[in-house]
């Protein structure tokens, strides 16, 4: 069974720095890791992989720093990664991403399952992976908290606030896998040192036979107008004390006194 | 030597913080507690393949530098608890195992230490002797193609646990030769080998160090490590490069206690400020942080000389010389910088500090080493 996880390279930060002008994270100077959902992605793979044979390849687009996360996916026990680097990729929203994406699995050609985390902490859109299976045309199976292979196809159990989903289709299927399943292992120490050993490709525009106007910023209709940090407002704050009714009362009384009501 | 390190060391750094923070964090407090460690620990070390870091592949060993087991031995140094002995023990008789033994014993007793099913010992201490071969007592009699071996051992870690140790005897066939000490491997399950209960020792609960009794245990000729009457040499070569693991296991150490002052002198307020804002504790910040690099690259620097093959007996000693006080130094102004606080079990530099202070007596002495490395300039001068 060959399995594709996407992945992506994210800053480690909770605060970050934007451009004005595109409104795209500054990314210098910041430490990056995987993002912390793929992981969760990588880790469902390799124990299907365990259970049922096969390869994982992982796959990450972003700037040439992002062969540092592929080779951490090599690490955790990956077979091989492939890098997507080109300044045309730049800029990308997530259809542009997803397209991009979905272009290089085409060239892959032979897989049967596709998995993603279930979204970025940068971005925290949860749509490349719906995007990437919609362009794909495949069946995807959101939300993921566990995985398994029966008679050639694919059960996902799925969680949605209280209600348990237990969805099946066939494959070749996508999959997006929630934060609190699959807990990402370790990287063993012998994976490590032959992570190093192996050879990542890197696939620009001329490599994927794709439309260049559908790349990066030029192919991404999300455009960004302004990206800012909301401003605290700051002021006193009264308690206000007494029996549900009688706060009730007061709260009526001193929104009438701010003319909110 | 180049001082900085591959992207390769860097990830491993990043595995054993990672190990650290999901397989040891949890069940620190649940070990001192017990004053044990589960059962699968171990296990859970293979798996991470932190077994047998510098043993060859084909003994089911990783294969990586001694540089890169200090790298990873420092991580683990940070938990400041005696979680990563296990592993450390394995790695270090494992390295031993490897470096003296014949195919034959390096084919049985490498894989169970690489793949966690056994847990390593080293045996010398008595209650008689912790550093003098010639007051051994505990004794190796030949008795056809085995031996029978009898005593007691003291101060044994892991003594307690399944597996194998490499134990250190009196040859009594070579009685009166000069070298009269035989190293031998002795499975810890033989009969008449029993424990006594763990020793209470001061910072290192859980480490499982006890007392091994040896009743007239058969041990086999084919256990044998390296020449007979070549054991103390290789103790010696084992004690060395232990010295090297502990100063990376108390570099780690050293920086969680500044780490820690550096956090609760950023939280801590006085009149209204962080108390770092006082010049005096920014000058301990600065003495803490200046000791602890040098301590950390001399420390480097014995890993890398172990690593182009150089003999470290005389520079290991100088590293404990050193590191050992440096760091003892470190947890103490951790310890000053927290107040009270500090004496207080519910923070982390109080675990720190006693535990740092068995490092001076573990691993040899430190005063056993500066009579190693200070006769070793007056030998040079001959």
């Amino acid at each position: 069974m060959n399995i594709i996880v996407c992945i992506k390279q994210v800053p480690d930060v909770t605060e970050v720095s934007w451009d004005p002008e595109t409104g795209s994270l500054i990314r210098k100077g910041i430490p990056s890791i995987i993002n912390p959902n793929d992981k969760n992605a990588i880790e469902a793979a390799l124990q299907l992989r365990e259970m049922n044979g096969g390869e994982v390849t992982v796959i990450s687009m972003g700037p040439s720093q992002v062969e540092e996360a592929l080779r951490e996916a090599l690490g955790m026990g990956v077979d091989r990664a492939i890098q997507l680097t080109a300044k045309q990729f730049a800029g990308s929203d997530t259809w542009a991403t997803a397209y991009t994406l979905g272009l290089a699995m085409k060239k892959i050609g032979q897989y049967d399952l596709i998995i993603c985390g279930k979204e970025a902490i940068d971005g925290m859109t949860a749509q490349v992976g719906p995007q990437l299976a919609e362009y794909l045309g495949l069946p995807q199976l959101a939300y993921a908290m566990h995985i398994e292979v029966v008679d050639s196809k694919v059960r996902v159990k799925q969680k949605l606030g209280d209600l348990d989903r237990l969805l099946e289709a066939p494959m070749p299927a996508l999959i997006t896998v929630e934060r609190e399943a699959y807990q990402p292992r370790v990287a063993p120490m012998d994976t490590i040192l032959e992570a190093y050993g192996k050879e990542i490709p890197v696939w620009k525009p001329d490599d994927l036979n794709g439309e260049v106007e559908n790349f990066g910023l030029t192919g991404s209709p999300t455009k960004l107008r302004k990206v800012y940090t909301p401003k605290l407002i700051k002021g006193k704050i009264e308690m206000l004390e007494g029996g549900p009714e009688d706060v009730a009362r007061k709260f009526i009384g001193k929104l009438k006194e701010k003319y909110i009501l | 030597m180049d001082f900085n390190l591959s992207p390769e060391s860097k990830m491993m750094v990043k595995a054993a913080k990672d190990f650290c923070e999901k397989e040891i964090g949890p069940i620190i407090d649940e070990i001192i507690e017990k004053d044990d460690y589960p059962d699968d620990l171990l296990l859970s070390f293979a798996k991470a393949r932190m077994l047998g870091l510098n043993i060859p592949k084909e003994y089911g060993g990783v294969g990586t530098t001694n540089l890169n087991t200090i790298l990873i031995t420092e991580e683990l140094g940070k938990t400041g608890s005696v979680c990563a002995y296990p592993m450390l023990m394995n790695n270090s008789t494992a390295e031993t195992i490897d470096y003296w033994g014949s195919e034959d014993v390096k084919k049985e007793f490498l894989p169970p230490l690489c793949d966690g099913s056994a847990y390593a010992s080293t045996a010398f201490t008595e209650p008689g002797t912790g550093s003098d071969p010639r007051a051994l007592t505990t004794t190796a009699v030949p008795d056809g193609s085995d031996f029978i071996v009898n005593g007691t051992k003291r101060y044994i870690t892991g003594g307690n646990k399944k597996g194998y140790g490499v134990f250190y005897f009196k040859d009594e066939a070579l009685k009166g030769e000069k070298g009269d000490v035989t190293a031998f491997i002795v499975d810890k399950s033989s009969e008449g080998y029993t424990t006594s209960a763990p020793w209470n020792l001061m910072g290192l609960e859980g480490m499982n160090c006890v007392d091994v009794f040896l009743n007239d245990v058969r041990v086999p000729g084919s256990s044998i490590l390296g020449e007979r009457g070549n054991g103390f040499k290789i103790l010696l070569r084992w004690i060395a490069g232990e010295r090297i693991q502990q100063a990376a296991y108390m570099v780690g150490l050293g920086q969680a206690a500044l780490d820690e002052s550096v956090k609760y002198l950023g939280e801590r307020v006085v009149g209204g400020k962080p108390m770092g804002f006082m010049q005096g504790f920014q000058w301990m910040l600065a003495e803490m942080k200046g000791r602890l690099e040098a301590c950390r690259y001399l420390t480097y620097r014995a890993a890398c000389l172990q690593d182009e093959g150089n003999a470290i007996d005389i520079d290991s000693s100088e590293l404990k010389v050193f590191v050992i006080p440096a760091i003892q130094e470190i947890t103490r102004m951790a310890l000053q910088i927290h107040g009270s606080y500090g004496y207080s079990k519910e923070y982390k530099v109080e675990r720190l500090f006693r535990y740092a202070a068995h490092a001076g007596v573990v691993a040899s002495s430190s005063e056993i080493n500066k009579t190693i490395a200070g006769s070793a300039l007056l030998k040079s001068r001959r």
